[in-house]
């Protein structure tokens, strides 16, 4: 390696990457004219960098129903941004009603001030509430709902676990079935069912005469434990809770939210959601 | 100058549908596993599109998702942050840039198609993956990507100089990589070294500081 080599090649990566000032890209340039081992360093540096990108290209093509999945799951965020600022909007004329009402009999200049203030009080007032409330709200319906279907479940949109990843594009997490066959149950057919403007996976079991239904859901949409109690099961964090006689449990893992409702006792469903994935 | 500009719900889903490949090749590399790549850019997109009031218009889109990607991945997938074990252990150094022969170089070359030569290429996924994830980050984000090395550092969280040693050493240790399995199959011989090995080359982290000792030189 020449004297001149030892200058040159620490800039040659930054040459290739089209990174470096013009005045090192001149200083590079004529070294390259006289110097075939640095135009050959130079080649080499392009040939890996075609032959990486080439390599992860290739390596995670995206498929049909991947495109579909997210499609889906970009959908339902816009329709539940649509359902919250369509609640923090009637919230608002609400709250801005009871300001204009409270400040009726006061002279018009200083009416005109105190709307002013309320009006930006409430506004801020409900920008710090929005998110807890619009949560709460929706984990009520929410909860209200996947009872609802329980109860009132109508015939599987499928009964082969090779199809259940037909449902992926509406449901927008992935879906695989968990067996749940060490607790005796048996599965009997999934289904996709609207729920608080998203779309959740229903897959019924059947359990010892006992119906039970598994929620697979974005749990990132609605945080379904703000209205449940939390407990432990083997390590793992789910949350329980009851409606209209029907035991709810829930948890998380990567996004993906699982849910089971059944006429079991609290104990039985917490167990059995823990054992889902 | 930028500015914040919200765009719409679907102006977003046909902004994200139109770099999935790039999410999904950079995630891909980044878990090692599909299924986790898939999730990865899902919860990216959705987080994406919560936050899309804090994208600037007129600044790139792909490299502000693919700074959400990384953050999420380090921060769900990888709880402890990215792998440090390496970085300050020495690199594996079978090839140093100053010490192997031009022919040798040109062997591992197909003419063709100006990459490496394809046994060669098979190889390098398996040699990405088992880079040291910051420096495979930043010679995805550099080579397939083709972001600069400013927006690798916005990405990374990092100075620029630390992504440029990050590249120079991930790419050094890829080289290293083909060169052995080139060896291995006969694609070049021994080499005869050129040169001294401890004048290995360091790499530049500064291009500044550089062209300053360059000029103090003249």
């Amino acid at each position: 390696m020449t004297s001149s080599c030892r200058q040159i090649v620490p800039l040659l990566e930054a040459f290739g990457d089209e990174e470096l000032a013009p005045d090192m890209l001149l200083e590079v340039e004529q070294h390259l004219v006289d110097c075939t081992t640095c135009t050959e360093r130079v080649r080499l540096n392009h040939a890996l960098h075609l032959s990486v990108r080439s390599a992860v290209r290739n390596s995670a093509p995206v498929m049909p129903a991947f495109e579909e999945r997210i499609a889906a799951a970009l959908r339902a965020e816009a329709a539940r941004e649509e359902v919250v600022d369509g609640v923090v909007e009637r919230e608002a004329q609400h709250h801005h009603m009871l300001s204009w009402r409270s400040v009726v009999p006061v002279a018009a200049a200083a009416a005109a001030t105190l709307v002013w203030a309320a009006s930006t009080s409430n506004q801020q007032a409900l920008a710090r509430d929005k998110s807890p409330y619009t949560q709460a709200e929706n984990a009520d319906q929410l909860l209200e709902e996947l009872v609802d279907h329980h109860v009132n479940a109508g015939g599987p949109q499928v009964t082969k676990p090779e199809l259940l990843s037909q449902l992926e594009p509406q449901v927008g997490v992935p879906l695989s079935l968990p067996s749940l066959r060490d607790y005796g149950a048996r599965w009997e057919g999934g289904s996709v069912v609207p729920v608080s403007n998203q779309h959740a996976a229903s897959l019924r079991y059947m359990m010892g005469g006992h119906h039970v239904t598994l929620y697979v859901y974005n749990s990132s949409r609605v945080p379904i434990e703000t209205r449940l109690k939390q407990r432990v099961v083997r390590n793992e964090e789910v949350y329980v809770g009851s409606r209209r006689g029907v035991s709810i449990a829930a948890t998380e893992h990567r996004g993906v939210g699982y849910a089971i409702a059944t006429d079991l006792n609290d104990d039985e469903s917490a167990e059995l959601v823990a054992a889902v994935y | 100058m930028t500015r914040k500009a919200t765009i719409s719900a679907r102006e977003f889903e046909s902004e994200a549908i139109s770099q999935l490949s790039a999410l999904l090749g950079v995630a891909s590399r980044l878990t090692r596993n599909n299924a986790d790549a898939q999730d990865l850019v899902q919860d990216t997109l959705l987080k994406a599109m919560r936050a899309r009031d804090q994208f600037e218009a007129g600044t790139n889109m792909r490299a502000w998702l693919l700074r959400i990607l990384t953050n999420t991945f380090i921060n769900r997938y990888r709880r402890g942050g990215l792998e440090r074990s390496v970085l300050d252990g020495p690199d594996a150094d079978p090839l140093a840039d100053g010490w192997i022969s031009a022919s040798t170089m040109e062997s591992m070359r197909d003419p063709e198609s100006q990459a490496l030569r394809p046994m060669l290429e098979q190889e390098i996924k398996r040699a990405l993956d088992e880079l040291p994830e910051e420096f495979r980050l930043a010679v995805v984000l550099s080579d397939v990507e083709e972001l600069s090395y400013k927006e690798i550092a916005d990405i990374m969280g990092c100075p620029i100089g630390t992504v440029m040693s990050r590249l120079h050493r991930g790419r050094r240790l890829l080289k290293g990589r083909l060169y052995e399995h080139a060896r291995a199959l006969g694609i070049v011989g021994p080499e005869a070294l050129v040169g001294d090995i401890s004048e290995k080359q360091e790499p530049v982290v500064d291009l500044a500081s550089y062209r300053e000792k360059r000029v103090a030189r003249s």
